[in-house]
């Protein structure tokens, strides 16, 4: 009896809490939807933070407290696992993005067996890093590491880098035309149906500034410019992780 | 005792066994972070966060020490960041150091509102702004300058303290700021001084301009006098809530 009454109070306590998380929800989502004017909110969930939901927002996390009053922006941690929370749930929603983005519209440098792991990267014809990354292309393929390149010239639509991507894209071999690009010939002038223009969206969705912008089979970005010993690394760490955090 | 019992079972499940603010962060870095060293911890206006201050930076752990957020937060009701707002509270003591016998001031009538500017003579971002500098005061702003000359300008703080030490420093900044040369006069100055507090409170460009509560405003509103008088307004109408 002594028991049930303590089991009671601690229900007391703890059912109106219950009650006010249902209607949270609704009045978080509208604090988000004010801030970002606009914008979609492209998900809306609890977040691990306790009194928290969490909305993402183009290639953005907010976390939100239940009452809508308060909205952080910014990397979570958890500090016990040492994992980048915020980077792990932008992971989801790029894999997302990124997994139905088909082959046909890559420029895929494959091994010659079944590659062990994939990569995409966005690249621009006119930036060093991506050019320094291209000349290691026959050291990762040898370790077993597949690179799709999708275009992402920074200046945007309408410069030469665009200009020049779409060209390389038009080649007829286009492995062949991207390698002597990147090796710094100026490709010859072509047009041609192309997703270079999609494939810049793409990457503006899924937080591309700058490049290369390197993304492992999680969705996770985990470059910049990377040696075949660093990018195996990161790989093999990707890989050795939990699914689920 | 069988209440004592029941209690001591609720204090666990409620988590009460208390660890102070100080502890609970300092694990928290202990772990992500170990060479992070936290110099001061104080509760947040965000629910369920301590704000950890680690440097000129401010970092918030949630108060069971499991998250770690290196972000900002906006209040949704004022629209303003609070995290810039509570960064701006803990720099208003260090900036309270630099009084306005150190600084360089030029004021309305009447002014409505203050700021502070670090300036630097060598910086066109500077000059553009105090070429507009009667339109700040006629729109009821004071403005307040602070030298800090930035060392990819070299020789720039000899022409702050050539400045300081003319006769009218009012009239030899404006002749600075248009290109003038300021000369190579030398006295008793607070440029090294200023300089130093701008560092260790994080500001390391120019020209920052703060409001009179300490928050930095952004360049696209402060070189603008219109947008800044607006901006100014707002933030007077719109004090962060305080704990």
């Amino acid at each position: 009896m002594k028991f049930a009454v303590i089991a009671t109070l601690a229900l007391s306590v703890f059912v109106p809490v219950a009650q006010a998380a249902d209607n949270s929800e609704a009045t978080a989502r509208a604090s988000v939807q004010k801030l970002i004017k606009d914008n979609k909110i492209e998900a809306f969930e609890k977040s691990p933070i306790p009194g928290y939901h969490q909305a993402v927002v183009g290639s953005q996390l907010l976390y939100v407290s239940d009452d809508g009053r308060y909205i952080l922006q910014g990397t979570l941690y958890d500090a016990s696992a040492k994992v980048d929370l915020t980077a792990k749930r932008l992971a989801k929603v790029n894999v997302a993005k990124l997994d139905s983005y088909p082959d046909s519209k890559r420029i895929i440098f494959a091994p010659k067996t079944k590659p062990k792991y994939k990569v995409t990267v966005f690249t621009d014809i006119d930036c060093g890093y991506c050019r320094k990354m291209h000349s290691h292309i026959d050291e990762y393929n040898a370790r077993g590491i597949e690179v799709d390149y999708l275009f992402f010239p920074r200046s945007g639509p309408g410069t030469p880098s665009f200009a020049k991507a779409v060209s390389v894209w038009c080649a007829k071999d286009k492995r062949k035309a991207l390698t002597e690009a990147k090796a710094g010939a100026t490709p010859a002038p072509l047009q041609c149906d192309n997703p270079i223009a999609e494939e810049y969206q793409l990457g503006i969705s899924v937080g591309v500034d700058g490049t290369p912008a390197v993304f492992a089979p999680d969705g996770s970005r985990i470059g910049g410019y990377l040696t075949p010993d660093q990018l195996q690394a990161q790989l093999e760490r990707v890989a050795a992780e939990k699914p689920e955090a | 005792m069988r209440y004592l019992l029941g209690f001591i079972l609720l204090l666990i499940a409620f988590n009460v066994v208390a660890a102070t603010p100080e502890e609970t962060v300092q694990t928290a870095f202990s772990k992500l972070a170990p060479q992070v060293k936290v110099d001061a911890v104080q509760e947040s206006v965000v629910p369920g966060f301590y704000e950890a201050l680690i440097g000129s930076q401010l970092i918030y752990v949630s108060k069971d020490g499991r998250f770690v957020l290196d972000g900002s937060a906006i209040d949704a009701n004022s629209q303003r960041d609070i995290t810039e707002a509570a960064r701006a509270k803990n720099r208003l003591a260090s900036l309270k150091q630099i009084g306005p016998d150190k600084r360089i001031i030029f004021a309305p009538e009447n002014p409505k509102y203050s700021v502070t500017v670090f300036t630097d003579i060598d910086c066109p971002f500077c000059r553009r702004f105090h070429q507009q500098i009667d339109a700040y005061n006629k729109a009821g702003i004071a403005v307040e300058y602070i030298f800090l000359p930035l060392d990819i300008h070299p020789g720039a703080d000899k022409k702050a303290e050539a400045v300081w030490c003319a006769i009218d420093r009012k009239l030899a900044f404006t002749a600075a700021m248009n290109g003038a040369d300021p000369g190579t006069a030398t006295c008793v100055n607070p440029v090294a001084e200023s300089t130093r507090i701008a560092h260790a409170i994080g500001i390391s460009g120019t020209p920052t301009m703060l409001a009179s509560d300490g928050s930095r405003i952004a360049p696209q509103i402060s070189l603008s006098p219109e947008k800044l008088a607006v901006e100014l307004e707002h933030i007077a109408n719109n004090p962060v809530a305080s704990r």
